[in-house]
């Protein structure tokens, strides 16, 4: 597999991902917003420090544009100037695929290239203005399509890890930024009304595609402390920390078995990780503590992350292979 | 037993006052209202479509082109802005006999271009001989000196050609120029195949065609031919300048569907005059590389050393022969345009045959009568730069203005050999659907088929870009000018009425 190819494989995962949860995320703020009855601030605002464009759009637009709902949402999917907008996301998914059009399948392909397509479209614009939710709905459903077609149509084998690595990683990081912003508005507030702090858990669930496998677990007590719980540690729900944490340890490892990478920084790091979040008791997540295993979380996907470019960009002195079919 | 259908469409509107132009061969038509009776009854079902079906057919695969990504990306406009290559969904038809006379031309003429190459690259008898100018040859832009004595594999030099072909009023086929170096556009003859089998699938059916789908197979089997000899399967590569070219779409298309790796510069490197693939495993050696990068670019130390493009030493790697190039460098001295005029004495100084194919007469501005007479008569020839493709840098005479051929004028006296020049062909027209009008309009059109080298011989893949000038009145049909394409029907020989039996 070629170097350049597998860094490419991996941001296409990424951007995959990215492009599905921000619509994800716009999907389900605005229908918290409808009815929960909060500042319009109170909803829009965290949204901007997930992506991790607050400054950014306190730059250009000012403190006082931070509840403007449909500034924020312009912002997260029509701006071209905004790195992480959904139109961005999707270019770049698509010049990601374009990139290695000859790895991708034919159906993976024509998905990406269909979406790209589509969000340009006049009926993307009408959409936009009148039926909001299914654009946002679309943009997921095209995003989840391409996922699944890539497991269902390409050969399971370096390039799909690498893929998937991109995808579990950008996971991690969303899920972790999700929960730590809400976590930390909820605390910094001081106990709300009861209703309201279950409507604020269920929409957080939502937005991590994760409320009925939450209720599933649950059996319906919603507290903070589950839910934290949930999203970190839960080992059988694909969108938790530690399941994305392990998933990603095993795609490094298929890739270094396959000797398509010599990825053992890479591989420690997340193996500390998961060795982190495995000696966590469940009675620990309050307060403070939640924020600050979050930030660690965090900081060590970019870490893997930054490992995994220098492993590929960085290949030190070349290996001979002599024998390909190894 | 056949069955015909209880009621026949009602006599087709959309073709029933179609009019060929005077003076000019129509692919379809041999007069107004008259199909072409050669092309049996392979027309009858497409001439029974009316305009809604047309109308209908043509939005669906112009939806699907673009669903699907088929571009390509045009230089001097937006950096790396992709556009939909302009498709037409009424077909051009070739019938099985003219077929067989083009095939057995284009194979003749690549044997002759291969001799010359290897003489040229060698003993350069014919120079000597003095039945071509040895200054036109010598003199042309893309002839390599220092390639003079190298030998590539198996001595093929031209593994895909692309040879353009125009109509001329009494229906011959005649040449207008090869392309031996990295001719594109077979990637638009599959995928517009595949589009006219899904948005008219009734039309195509009724006609019986013969199947492109399997070149790229063709293709891999030619690299893997080609190959140095040695032990173990060879490794092939397609080497691409990268997603900003023209032709990204068809690299891509290519690698994709012959299952081996594209490749950029930066992904190969040359140790020890072999060359290496660089993978997440380490090195690999590769033996056969398709390369879609001009000459100048192919390895900085070589060529251009500004090329970031290119692989450096790798022109020493195909030195030593360790390394298959296709195309060869080298072979753009072969198609020249004023080498191209040359072709006829190849064949007969090579082959001692006449040639099957007919061209077009070429005024070499490096002769001075022909010089003198181009200048003379601009007004009523295309004047072409020898080294330049594309539709770029050309002036067609009779469209021209008085500034526009003073000024040709003026780079002709300069360059002399720079230039050649042709009376401008009347090219042949095919239906061409009209979408604003809903009607058939006659369009002129080319054809570039393409041919495949390799150890055992040639083989020219049945059918071909059909390209077509999409503008009312025009004559240029390259797609950077505007033009579009078709896809390109060549009939099976056998008797239609044997299957319906």
């Amino acid at each position: 597999m070629i170097a350049r190819v597998a860094d490419h494989s991996f941001w296409l995962g990424r951007y995959v991902e990215r492009t599905e949860s921000t619509a994800r995320v716009l999907q389900v703020t605005s229908a918290l917003a409808l009815d929960a009855e909060l500042p319009s601030r109170r909803c829009w605002h965290p949204l901007l420090i997930v992506v991790g464009q607050e400054a950014d759009y306190l730059a250009r637009f000012g403190r006082d544009a931070l509840g403007d709902a449909e500034l924020v949402q312009r912002y997260l999917t029509r701006d071209e100037k905004n790195p992480v907008s959904l139109a961005r996301s999707i270019a770049a998914t698509r010049e990601n695929g374009r990139s290695i059009r000859e790895v991708i399948s034919l159906e993976v392909w024509q998905v990406l290239n269909e979406l790209h397509v589509f969000l340009g479209s006049d009926e993307a614009d009408a959409m936009y203005e009148q039926d909001r939710d299914a654009l946002y709905g679309r943009v997921q459903r095209s995003t989840q399509l391409c996922l699944g077609l890539m497991r269902s149509t390409m050969l399971h084998d370096a390039p799909l890890d690498f893929v998937w690595l991109g995808v579990l990683l950008e996971r991690i990081g969303q899920t972790a930024r999700l929960l730590d912003v809400q976590y930390h508005a909820l605390i910094a507030e001081g106990a709300p009304h009861a209703v309201l702090e279950t409507a604020l858990w269920l929409s957080l669930l939502r937005a991590c595609s994760g409320f009925e496998a939450f209720m599933k677990r649950s059996r319906g007590k919603v507290t903070g402390a589950a839910v934290a719980g949930f999203l970190i540690l839960e080992p059988r729900f694909p969108r938790s920390v530690r399941y994305c944490v392990t998933s990603a340890k095993e795609r490094v490892a298929a890739i270094c078995n396959d000797g398509e990478l010599a990825g053992d920084e890479t591989v420690a790091k997340l193996e500390a990780l998961e060795g982190m979040l495995r000696a966590i008791e469940p009675d620990e997540l309050q307060g403070a503590r939640v924020h600050q295993i979050l930030t660690h979380v965090v900081n060590e996907a970019h870490a893997t992350c930054d490992a995994i470019g220098r492993a590929l960009v960085g290949l030190d002195a070349p290996r001979m292979v002599q024998n390909q079919s190894q | 037993m056949s069955t015909a259908p209880a009621t026949l469409p009602a006599p087709a509107p959309s073709f029933a006052g179609y009019a060929p132009l005077a003076d000019t061969y129509d692919e379809l038509f041999s007069g107004p209202g008259a199909a072409r009776t050669t092309l049996g009854p392979a027309l009858t079902r497409l001439l029974a479509a009316p305009p809604d079906e047309l109308a209908r057919a043509q939005a669906l695969a112009e939806i699907s082109l673009l669903n699907q990504g088929v571009t390509f990306s045009v230089y001097d406009d937006l950096r790396g802005a992709e556009k939909i290559f302009p498709f037409c969904l009424v077909p051009r038809v070739i019938a099985a006999e003219d077929w067989r006379r083009v095939e057995a031309g284009i194979v003749q003429r690549i044997r002759a271009l291969e001799a010359f190459l290897d003489d040229v690259y060698g003993a350069q008898r014919i120079l000597g001989s003095k039945r071509i100018p040895a200054e036109v040859v010598l003199g042309a832009k893309h002839y390599l000196p220092q390639l003079r004595g190298v030998r590539p594999p198996h001595g093929v030099r031209i593994h895909v050609a692309g040879i353009d072909l125009v109509r001329d009023p009494a229906g011959r086929f005649r040449v207008l120029e090869d392309n031996l170096r990295t001719p594109s556009g077979v990637s638009y003859v599959i995928e517009n195949r595949m589009v006219t089998k899904r948005v008219v699938p009734t039309i195509f059916g009724a006609a019986r065609v013969r199947r492109v789908d399997h070149y790229p197979a063709h293709l891999a089997q030619t690299l893997r031919a080609s190959a140095p000899p040695g032990d173990g399967p060879p490794l092939a590569v397609v080497l691409t300048p990268g997603p900003f070219n023209s032709a990204y779409f068809e690299h891509t298309f290519l690698a994709r569907t012959m299952g081996i790796e594209l490749v950029q510069g930066s992904d190969l490197c040359v140790d020890d005059d072999n060359v290496f693939l660089r993978t997440t495993r380490g090195l690999v050696r590769v033996h056969v590389i398709y390369r879609r990068i001009d000459d100048a670019f192919l390895d900085p130390e070589a060529f251009r050393a500004d090329s970031l493009l290119g692989v450096r030493g790798l022109m020493r790697a195909y030195a030593r022969g360790n390394v298959t190039l296709a195309n060869a460098p080298g072979n753009g001295v072969a198609d020249d345009k004023a080498v191209c005029a040359l072709v006829p004495e190849m064949v007969r100084f090579y082959l001692g045959e006449e040639p099957l194919l007919a061209d077009v007469h070429t005024y070499v501005c490096a002769r001075e009568d022909d010089r003198r007479y181009v200048c003379e008569h601009l007004g009523e020839l295309v004047v072409k730069a020898v080294d330049e493709a594309g539709g770029y840098g050309m002036l067609m005479g009779p469209q021209s203005t008085a500034a526009e051929r003073d000024e040709f004028k003026r780079r002709i006296e300069a360059e002399p050999r720079r230039y050649v020049a042709q009376h401008r062909i009347e090219l042949s027209t095919c239906p061409t659907w009209d979408s604003s009008r809903r009607m058939l309009v006659p369009r002129r059109v080319d054809l570039r088929p393409f041919v495949l080298t390799g150890p055992e011989g040639s083989w020219v893949l049945p059918g071909g870009l059909t390209r077509v000038a999409l503008r009312d009145g025009s004559y240029v049909v390259n797609s950077s000018q505007g033009g579009g394409s078709k896809d390109t029907w060549v009939l099976h020989d056998d008797d239609p009425g044997a299957r319906a039996a």
